[in-house]
């Protein structure tokens, strides 16, 4: 899982995180919330803006690296990079980071999201009417013509799926659901903080595209996290506890498809997602398998998402995801605690980058919802798309 | 289904895929289809990603099928796909390997494994291939 014999694993470390408020709307730019969360960042790590010499961007994200740079007022940029897609691209963008410290092209690598998800550019909406559709390889040209135009619907078609193949229920996905707005409940800087949910409210929630209902969806967010990556040499001198980087992985390697996740409903399968093998290279770098997770930051664009990888990561058999999600495993108190900040679904839509500041959170012991003694912590990034992952561990 | 005028409609010029919607337009349901190996390359690519013959060409199927899967859409997201509509991805019987989305008016009776049957519409310029439940 190496190579040429080089291991990344425990090597890098990180040392800062920042977050700006999460919103409806931001009332600032796209550029702004980056500032906000990179500044956060590094005062955090006990850094001055000047140590930033990399940065590492998702593919989606409004703001290029000049544009950060120059907004920032950085003057010793040495590397910069970006991967994707989307929402499978924070772990990965760790990983890049990774690269570009082990590799000497940078010290202090600054990695970011930012987006006015709700007051701007949201997913799933139209394109202008009189656009022809698809044509360069996205392939989009066999779907949106039959009325598939959003994420949402698509992992519907995933959840009749499942639901199909292994007897999966409404009542399993809504445990997934609740589980995480629980963990808001607690998080003062989660969108729904104030708003409860009951597995009832869940099924009393207007259907959507069925299976999916309201509650099963993610939120739409403005906002903005950050956080440094560097070596964990330099990271023992750093301000805070360091969180090391155990290991990180992309995997893409059955089935990938063209373009983005519309392709991705013609795969052999719809229920094993890339996220299979991203958990396969993930725990072979890093000589951990799943009974080793304390806590896990799973990427929940919706419920079934969260149900999936369950499977695919190796904490239930595939097809137990349902089951295991409503056994209580998924609480504070159970075998694996999730999303405890509140993840995409009630905490804020930051693409999965919220996911992976919380994680760091948990390793420091600073979470609002405090794993007690957790020393190693799973955090993943999207599907259905390629994906990545990470397991980040106390030093 | 909803106002036809608004259809996002495919764009049918890229080299690749062109030849799906050129033989729509003369009521045949194609798949892409390596001639040196004979793997179906779906969705339609110019190199075979099996055996990476640039040999390839275009096959015709029925346009029969059986519903993979399904889901009723009860809020609407675009203008030319009303509420409710169900969406379905249809296994064809020829070449089950390839699936094919499509959609349904309304919120039918239905379940994976259904059988399908389908033909095409004419939109302007293009021919969209429409799918039914089989009356059985």
């Amino acid at each position: 899982m190496t190579v040429a014999g080089i291991s990344h694993r425990d090597q890098c470390a990180i040392v800062g995180i920042g977050a700006t408020d999460f919103s409806r709307d931001s009332g600032r730019s796209v550029l702004s919330l980056a500032c906000q969360a990179a500044l956060a960042a590094i005062t955090d790590a006990g850094l001055k803006v000047e140590d930033i010499d990399g940065l590492v961007r998702s593919d989606y994200d409004a703001v290029s690296h000049n544009d950060l740079a120059n907004a920032l007022g950085l003057t010793d940029l040495t590397y910069w990079g970006a991967t994707g897609q989307g929402g499978g691209a924070p772990c990965g963008m760790v990983g890049q980071a990774i690269g570009a410290v082990m590799s000497g092209q940078a010290r202090h690598i600054l990695v970011y999201r930012a987006l006015n998800g709700r007051s701007g550019v949201r997913f799933g909406q139209r394109k202008p009417t009189g656009d022809r559709v698809g044509g360069a390889g996205g392939m989009e040209e066999f779907f949106m013509p039959h009325g598939l135009t959003s994420p949402g619907q698509a992992w519907a078609l995933t959840a009749q799926r499942h639901m199909h193949e292994f007897g999966t229920t409404r009542d399993q996905m809504g445990h997934i659901a609740v589980t995480c707005r629980k963990r808001a409940n607690a998080n003062p800087a989660a969108q729904m903080h104030d708003r409860v949910l009951t597995l009832e409210d869940y099924h009393a929630a207007r259907m959507l595209s069925s299976p999916l209902g309201f509650n099963d969806y993610c939120l739409e967010s403005d906002g903005a996290c950050a956080v440094i990556v560097t070596s964990a040499e330099r990271a023992r001198d750093g301000k805070q506890q360091p969180v090391l980087i155990r290991a990180v992985a992309q995997a893409a390697s059955a089935d990938p498809q063209a373009g983005l996740y519309m392709p991705t409903l013609m795969r052999k399968t719809l229920t094993t997602q890339p996220s299979a093998d991203v958990a396969r290279v993930l725990y072979g770098r890093a000589g951990l398998g799943p009974s080793d997770i304390d806590v896990a930051q799973i990427y929940d664009c919706f419920t079934i998402t969260v149900l999936v990888q369950l499977e695919d990561y190796g904490f239930c058999a595939k097809g137990e995801g349902g089951p295991f999600a409503a056994s209580g495993a998924l609480d504070m108190d159970g075998a694996l605690p999730i999303n405890t900040a509140g993840g995409n679904l009630s905490e804020a839509y930051i693409h999965g980058m919220n996911h992976v500041v919380e994680g760091v959170k948990q390793i420091r012991g600073q979470s609002t919802s405090q794993v007690a003694g957790a020393q190693t912590c799973l955090v993943t990034s999207g599907i259905p798309v390629a994906s990545s992952a990470m397991i980040l561990r106390a030093a | 289904m909803g106002d036809i005028t608004q259809i996002p409609l495919p764009s049918t010029a890229d080299p690749d895929t062109a030849g799906f919607f050129e033989a729509a337009s003369r009521g045949e349901l194609v798949v892409r289809t390596c001639h040196a190996c004979g793997h179906v390359i779906h969705l339609p690519k110019a190199l075979c990603d099996r055996c990476h013959s640039w040999d390839t060409g275009w096959r015709q199927v029925e346009p029969r099928g059986r519903i993979y899967t399904y889901s009723i859409v009860e809020r609407q997201v675009h203008p030319a796909f009303p509420a409710p509509f169900t969406l379905i991805v249809v296994e064809l019987e020829d070449e089950p390997s390839a699936r094919l989305m499509g959609c349904l008016p309304g919120s039918p009776d239905i379940a994976v494994g259904m059988t399908v049957r389908g033909e095409f519409e004419t939109v302007e310029d293009v021919a969209l291939l429409r799918w039914r439940l089989d009356a059985d």
